[in-house]
């Protein structure tokens, strides 16, 4: 059997003054084929949960559109797939299959999901976390490699507690993965973001129901498309290292670093999630070693991507972190372009953040300094989707140095789809690999 | 050599099994046989030498006595590395080995000297090209190949490794045998600017030739001549002709010590460099016309 290979490139400038512990380094990682026995094996899981609480009749078109997009969602889960539709309101209830199982996936399970969801009806309260344990209980099931859950709301958890969603969070943890859909303005980014956050996914805003039935199907065709499951980063580090950070920065910004599990004194797992044929993703890696000599080397971390199967983990790609002490100041003060590019994106989403927080609580002159910095450094990396997206809640007056005034109407919507929206990232135009320094002149 | 061997860490002094060069208990970077090597075969020795300021030491060496139809030779390879391609230590060890098979082969086969090297080189630049995966990005190395009979000197060089002309006798002068392929060695011919200031220059060390994928079709330079009297034939990377490029006074620091062995005069060549600043990785070879009875078995050798 074949298996799946992936490659790890590392960018950084491996130089460090002396003295200096810091290592960073871009880690790009590419699932460059899934392998043979391995994709034909993989089974794969599918439970979308939809919002049914008594919000989602006002406007009627939102449970119309809301069917709609389920149906339109099941149509696209391929053949074969296991797959369930649970709706939720104070408490969760398997809407199809009954039993709370999963189905197979044929012309007639799809069929008859479809007539379970045609009858709707929408009643009662919002608690998100009854929901995720229902959705767990039904996929542990069965014994499915891929796991993934669509949740869609259209309002607040406000028939639960904080503890109580973020003890169903944690049970979901590493069970599945979850993208969250809000739909209209009347729920909250941050409730959200925690669920995609812990279960691997994305949050984002579908302002108008009519725009939810495309939206289920690129989520299911995403989501169908995975074909290697369970893939962490397995980050090996020297003895008396400190990890400072570990972060998926590209497609989204993406802190993993409380999500280590440690696997040995000097090894912990980072999980990623499942991966698609092709799929490459940007990851910061940051630690701060032990100082050496000058002209000391070390290896300041390895980073693997590691597979959990049955017989244990499966090492598919590698790649290192190095450290050289130098007197030589022209080479330690040398700044990686990718770190650096890196480094700004996540400033941007840092800044949106602030701004956003800032905004939300009248505080207007925090607001326009922390949206001006994100438009200043959108403007600089070239990221228009960013500097677009906050044109609609600022009006820009200098791009170049920042200076921005709040808009005085904002729609709702713009300024979630911001919110929601922050995380994304430009790629960077990579460098050749390491050795990252020195002219590209034959030079002995 | 295998890089599976047990080893203890110099600097957490732990014993470790590294799967790859670094220790796996505090990261740090495990010494390489490669760091430093000594071959010697009494009438042919050398010394390669990490230096002080590089990583790892991308210069290689190889050597041998070998029989002719018409009495023994020594046979000595220097090669470097090019340091901005990917690999140079791969690209080096390669040549320096290839280079000394073939060389060796061709001179028992009783091939005249220079047709030995060139096939030598050749064969050397075939070895380093098909060690590209990437033909954008392919491993290089320079080349320095010396023949001594006990009538003959002939090199064979592509790069900016050097061969230098020793002669016992002090009133003969010492020479450059080889003239650098490097944007130095053409700005000074060309007039643009003097040795001196080429030398000094960002790009001195630039090399135009070398051998590999990403190299011209190789033309490597020759030149051959009768020994008349007896001398040392000095194969070096540019770790140290930088610090003494005058012929005179390497041959003053080859001759400075009591002892009249080969690898004594490697040993202090080295020691010089480093001595120098050791900015770059050192290789010297030198080699002396073997006695017509010298015994020619098992004196092979290349780095490691």
């Amino acid at each position: 059997m074949n298996a799946p290979e992936f490659t790890v490139e590392v960018f950084q400038n491996p130089y460090l003054a002396s003295g200096a512990r810091e290592v960073s380094a871009i880690v790009t990682v590419t699932a460059e084929s899934v392998g043979t026995a391995q994709a034909a094996a993989a089974s794969a899981a599918e439970i979308i949960i939809v919002d049914c609480s008594g919000s989602m009749s006002a406007p009627a078109a939102k449970l119309a559109q809301a069917r709609h997009a389920t149906s339109v969602a099941v149509d696209a889960i391929h053949d074969g797939t296991a797959f369930a539709v649970v709706v939720g309101a104070n408490d969760a209830r398997p809407l199809y299959p009954v039993d709370g199982t999963l189905a197979v996936a044929d012309a007639r399970t799809k069929d008859e999901a479809r007539h379970a969801v045609s009858r709707l009806q929408a009643a009662g309260g919002t608690a998100i976390g009854q929901w995720l344990r229902l959705a767990r209980e039904i996929f542990l099931t069965r014994p499915d490699e891929l796991r993934h859950a669509i949740l869609l709301t259209d309002g607040q958890n406000a028939h639960e507690t904080l503890d109580e969603l973020a003890a169903a969070i944690a049970a979901c943890t590493g069970v599945f993965s979850c993208d969250c859909r809000g739909v209209g303005t009347d729920w909250e980014v941050a409730e959200l973001r925690k669920i995609s956050a812990a279960l691997l996914g994305t949050v984002d805003i579908v302002p108008d129901p009519a725009g939810l039935a495309a939206d289920f199907e690129a989520l299911i065709n995403a989501s169908m498309a995975k074909e290697v499951a369970g893939v962490s980063l397995r980050l090996w580090t020297p003895q008396h290292t400190v990890v400072r950070f570990v972060k998926q920065v590209a497609p989204t910004v993406e802190d993993l670093t409380s999500m280590r599990r440690d696997v040995t004194a000097q090894a912990g797992d980072y999980p990623t999630g499942a991966w698609s044929a092709g799929e490459s993703r940007d990851y910061h890696v940051s630690v701060a070693v032990q100082p050496g000599g000058v002209d000391e080397e070390m290896l300041a971390a390895r980073v693997s991507v590691v597979q959990d199967l049955a017989a244990g983990a499966q090492t598919l790609g590698q790649g290192q972190l190095i450290a050289i002490w130098t007197d030589d100041v022209e080479m330690s003060t040398r700044i990686s372009p990718e770190v650096a590019h890196y480094t700004g994106q996540e400033k941007l989403h840092q800044a949106i953040q602030d701004g956003l927080a800032a905004k939300r609580q009248g505080d207007v002159s925090t607001a326009e300094r922390r949206l001006g910095d994100a438009v200043a450094i959108a403007h600089e990396s070239g990221n228009q989707e960013q500097a677009d997206r906050l044109a609609s809640v600022v009006d820009v007056i200098d791009p170049a140095t920042g200076t921005v005034r709040l808009k005085n109407k904002v729609v709702d919507a713009d300024e979630m789809a911001l919110d929601t929206r922050s995380t994304k990232t430009l790629r960077v135009r990579k460098q050749q690999p390491l050795p990252p320094t020195g002219p590209q002149e034959p030079e002995d | 050599m295998s890089a599976e061997t047990s080893q203890t860490c110099p600097r957490c002094e732990v014993a470790v099994e590294p799967a790859d060069r670094y220790c796996e208990v505090c990261g740090a970077r495990l010494p390489s046989p490669r760091d430093h090597v000594e071959l010697d075969a009494a009438v042919v020795a050398g010394v390669s030498d990490i230096g002080k300021h590089h990583q790892r030491n991308e210069d290689a060496m190889s050597l041998a006595v070998t029989r002719t139809p018409t009495g023994p030779a020594s046979v000595g390879v220097v090669c470097d590395g090019v340091s901005t391609s990917i690999r140079p230590d791969e690209a080096a060890q390669a040549a320096a080995d290839v280079a000394l098979q073939v060389l060796a082969d061709g001179m028992r086969a009783g091939a005249a000297a220079l047709e030995a090297l060139t096939a030598a080189a050749r064969a050397a630049d075939s070895a380093v090209r098909a060690l590209a995966t990437d033909p954008a990005n392919a491993p290089a190395t320079t080349l320095v190949a010396g023949v001594m009979t006990g009538t003959t000197v002939a090199v064979c060089w592509i790069g900016d490794s050097r061969a230098y002309w020793l002669p016992a006798d002090d009133e003969q002068p010492a020479r450059l045998l080889t003239h650098d392929d490097s944007l130095a060695s053409e700005l000074a011919a060309v007039g643009v600017m003097s040795e001196a200031e080429a030398a000094e220059s960002h790009h001195a060390h630039v090399v135009t030739r070398w051998l590999g994928a990403d190299a011209d079709p190789l033309e490597p330079h020759t030149i051959a001549f009768d020994s008349a009297g007896q001398g040392v034939l000095l194969l070096c990377s540019d770790g140290l002709w930088n610090y003494q490029p005058d012929a005179e006074g390497l041959r003053r620091l080859a001759t400075a010590g009591e002892s009249a062995a080969l690898a004594d005069a490697a040993a202090a060549l080295l020691a010089f460099a480093l001595d120098s600043g050791g900015q770059d990785n050192i290789t010297v070879v030198l080699s002396t016309a073997p006695p017509a009875s010298s015994d020619t078995t098992g004196h092979e050798g290349s780095t490691p």
